[in-house]
């Protein structure tokens, strides 16, 4: 900006010795030129910047297909923004690059002689750095051994003005120069005299405080280092994330119920731990969120799963976590972490553990395919360009009211079913209990059908005699009847025939029925103790001979009907003899 | 690293239900789940730590335990490497199980030189129940252990047998190995000491 001034008014004072044309757009339209359009007019400049700038986005746009074949296709749509993008990344490479020398060219002017370097250029250290830095020198000046804190303050400063001065070097120098300094820091902290008589505790407590310090510090040039690709990566992985948003647990065999509200807390949380990873700055800070995401994973398994779960289980749900997350500078943060983190801690421990299974995660996702979801290729394809959604998958990234809405909606679902099961079951329960009714009257008419029994009028107790009485009073004499009483010793006036005794012997009782034109007769004879109880003779359906009353006598005698044989038709005839 | 703890990374591998997870279990917290404990007291048991004491020395015994799926075999790399041992685990009662112990051997082999591998069959409580349910001979894991010269353990999680051996070994096999290590070096140096003493002698023979 300055020197573009100073450029101004340089030319201001030589207008005199300038031609006119000297002034004028370079372009040749006849208007005057600007310095700070390059030469041009403002409206030819921006004529020809438009142009440069399309042909720079599609020269972008080429390299950025070239170099990611086959990963998606891209809509033009698309290719516009990556092209932007990429212009931001060199803006920013740039940026990085002009920061890297006046960083330097500060440096050199102002070598630093103080004897604290913790709390050197207080304007140019970051607010973590300061934080650090302080935490460190008050742990050293806890060390009570001050040759010993000044001797670690000198290698460590030294050593951070080493790499600042050494920024441009490729990123795997760098890192082998940070590796080389922590194994001699090591080896110094127990071999040379100074440190005589650390215990180990104190030695990894210095060695961690020393990593976390150099690194918070060199953070900004050694993160995503303009060397590397890692920028590259990054965008390719995130676009890769983006475009598998669709995968769903079910796909990845893992269990994780994310119906459940408190599995469902749990998840978040995993989710928020490896976004923070980006966060921090220190190698020990980013590892424990890597930690932290796992154990919260690990909840969220042992809830869904009702038990504790293995590698196996764990590994397929860290990668949806991945997945679900899409935490920024993923590959950044991985390399910056294989790279700069003291190798201890990388190869053992939970968080070395965590670590590896974080990068199995992310090589997983780089190389997912069909073949590994156990889908189809036409469908993985569809999937990836997002002409289809897998049935069950995108309700994950809602907001909580929709969240809340959709739980609503599936509740109000749950007890519509429920509703219409109980409908359902009641006109069941009706139309059986209809059923049941109409077989019941069925089942009854069949059987009044099959047997249909009668309303027997109620049995009355004959009395023969009254009935005789009435009939008898045409009949010749010798037929009338004999009357006997009840205990038979009385014989009734009227019947002055019978024997002196009064008593009937015996009795023929000639029967003669006609039933439906058959002439039954039957001949019996009646002792006249075994009586005929009751004969039903007037309309003559029913004829009983029951229990025999002693004593009584009776004029007539049957045979049995069955109950079933229709109306007695027919004439009666009674004889009657006396032996 | 010469002075204080010593860190050595052991990975288990083996087919998904091979009980490698067991094995972790029974070997840290020495329990066998599912009996005495109730899955719920358990978080995870895909890392475990132990120290064990060799020679008067603590060795920190980090196990990591494997995804065992084949989904996964592309990223075991990952996983191995830098590993002082491996537990290749299979299922005595499950032929399948030590195709895939063949497997990662060869894997091991190829790709992790430096890894010493111990050939692990689990569930043994059940092959002792009923010997005919075992369906991987012990002559054909003796010859692949003799190949990878190694030792067979037959284990089970459930009563704990032979667990705490392999680990055991695992960690008197490491520092065995230091220990020989360390003496090679020392030799190589005073070879090379002498050479140097011989250079530096030379100028002051000359002066």
């Amino acid at each position: 900006m300055i020197k573009m001034l100073a450029t101004n008014g340089q030319n201001k004072k030589k207008t005199f010795h300038l031609d006119e044309t000297d002034l004028l757009c370079k372009n040749g339209c006849g208007f005057y030129g600007n310095p700070a359009w390059q030469g041009f007019c403002s409206k030819c400049y921006r004529e020809v910047y438009q142009t440069a700038r399309q042909a720079q986005m599609q020269h972008d746009a080429a390299k950025e297909a070239s170099q990611t074949p086959g990963v998606i296709k891209k809509v033009t749509g698309l290719a516009d923004v990556k092209a932007s993008f990429s212009r931001f990344e060199e803006k920013k490479t740039q940026q990085v690059n002009k920061r890297s020398n006046t960083f330097k060219s500060f440096l050199r002017k102002t070598p630093n002689k103080e004897n604290q370097p913790l709390v050197k250029e207080p304007r140019r250290i970051s607010a973590e750095s300061q934080k650090i830095g302080g935490e460190f020198a008050e742990f050293l000046k806890s060390m009570k051994r001050k040759p010993a804190a000044v001797e670690i303050s000198k290698l460590v400063r030294g050593f951070i003005e080493r790499i600042q001065h050494n920024q441009e070097l490729a990123i795997d120098d760098l890192s082998e120069m940070v590796q080389d300094f922590y194994t001699s820091l090591s080896e110094k902290l127990n071999c040379l005299p100074v440190f005589k008589g650390f215990n180990p505790d104190v030695i990894d407590k210095v060695m961690d405080y020393t990593e976390r310090y150099i690194l918070t510090r060199l953070y900004p040039s050694i993160f995503c280092h303009p060397s590397t690709n890692d920028e590259e990566r990054d965008l390719g992985i995130q676009n890769r994330i983006r475009s598998l948003h669709w995968i769903t647990a079910a796909q990845l065999d893992t269990l994780i119920n994310e119906n459940d509200p408190a599995i469902r807390h749990e998840l978040d949380s995993a989710i928020t731990d490896i976004i923070e990873l980006d966060s921090k700055r220190a190698t020990q800070d980013k590892l424990q969120c890597v930690v932290s995401c796992s154990k919260h994973i690990f909840e969220v398994l042992r809830q869904s799963k009702q038990g504790p779960a293995s590698a196996d289980e764990f590994l397929p749900a860290l990668i949806y976590i991945v997945l679900k997350a899409n935490p920024p500078l993923l590959q950044s943060n991985i390399q910056y972490i294989t790279r700069f983190a003291n190798p201890t801690r990388l190869m053992s421990g939970e968080e070395g553990y965590y670590f590896t299974n974080l990068c199995c995660a992310v090589s997983f996702v780089e190389g997912i395919n069909a073949e590994s979801l156990n889908i189809s290729q036409t469908d993985f394809d569809r999937y990836m360009s997002g002409e289809a959604v897998p049935p069950g998958s995108g309700n994950e990234q809602l907001c909580k009211g929709l969240q809340l809405m959709y739980e609503n909606l599936r509740e109000l679902a749950e007890l519509r079913q429920r509703q219409e099961k109980v409908m359902a079951e009641a006109l069941q329960l009706q139309a059986d209990m209809n059923e049941f009714k109409e077989d019941f009257i069925k089942q009854v008419d069949r059987t009044k059908e099959n047997n249909p029994w009668m309303v027997r009028p109620r049995k009355v107790k004959v009395d023969p005699d009254a009935e005789l009485s009435g009939n008898n009073s045409n009949l010749p004499s010798p037929l009338t009847p004999l009357r006997v009483h009840l205990d038979g010793s009385v014989v009734q006036q009227e019947c002055n025939q019978g024997g002196p005794d009064g008593e009937v012997e015996e009795m023929a009782v000639d029967v003669s029925i006609l039933v439906d034109g058959v002439n039954v007769v039957n001949n019996s004879v009646l002792d006249s103790k075994s009586d005929i109880d009751d004969m039903l003779l007037g309309d003559g359906r029913f004829l009983e001979v029951g229990a025999p009353v002693p004593g009584e006598d009776s004029a007539g005698a049957g045979g049995m009907w069955e109950p079933n044989q229709g109306t007695l038709s027919g004439s009666m005839e009674m004889e009657q003899g006396s032996g | 690293m010469s002075g204080g703890k010593v860190d050595i990374k052991v990975v288990l591998l083996g087919k998904a239900y091979a009980g490698k997870t067991s094995l972790v279990e029974r070997y840290i917290h020495n329990r066998f789940l599912g009996e005495t404990v109730p899955y719920q007291n358990t978080i995870g048991a895909a890392f475990g730590a132990k120290t064990v004491t060799v020679n008067n020395k603590n060795v920190i015994i980090g196990i990591w335990d494997t995804a065992g799926s084949e989904r996964y075999e592309a990223m075991s790399k990952i996983y191995y490497r830098g590993a002082k041992a491996a537990v290749v685990c299979y299922d005595l009662t499950e032929k399948a199980s030590f195709d895939r112990a063949r497997f990662w051997i060869g894997e091991l082999q190829k790709h992790e030189e430096g890894c010493r591998i111990y050939l692990c069959g689990t569930k043994y409580d059940i092959v002792e129940e009923n010997p005919a349910l075992r369906s991987v001979d012990e002559k054909e894991a003796k010859a692949l252990a003799l190949d990878v010269r190694g030792e067979v353990y037959v284990t089970s999680s459930k009563t704990g047998k032979d667990i705490e051996k392999i680990f055991i070994n695992i960690a008197s096999d490491y520092m065995a190995s230091k220990a020989a290590a360390a003496q090679k070096e020392d030799d190589e140096e005073i070879v090379k000491l002498r050479r140097s003493s011989k250079k530096s002698n030379c100028p002051a023979c000359k002066s």
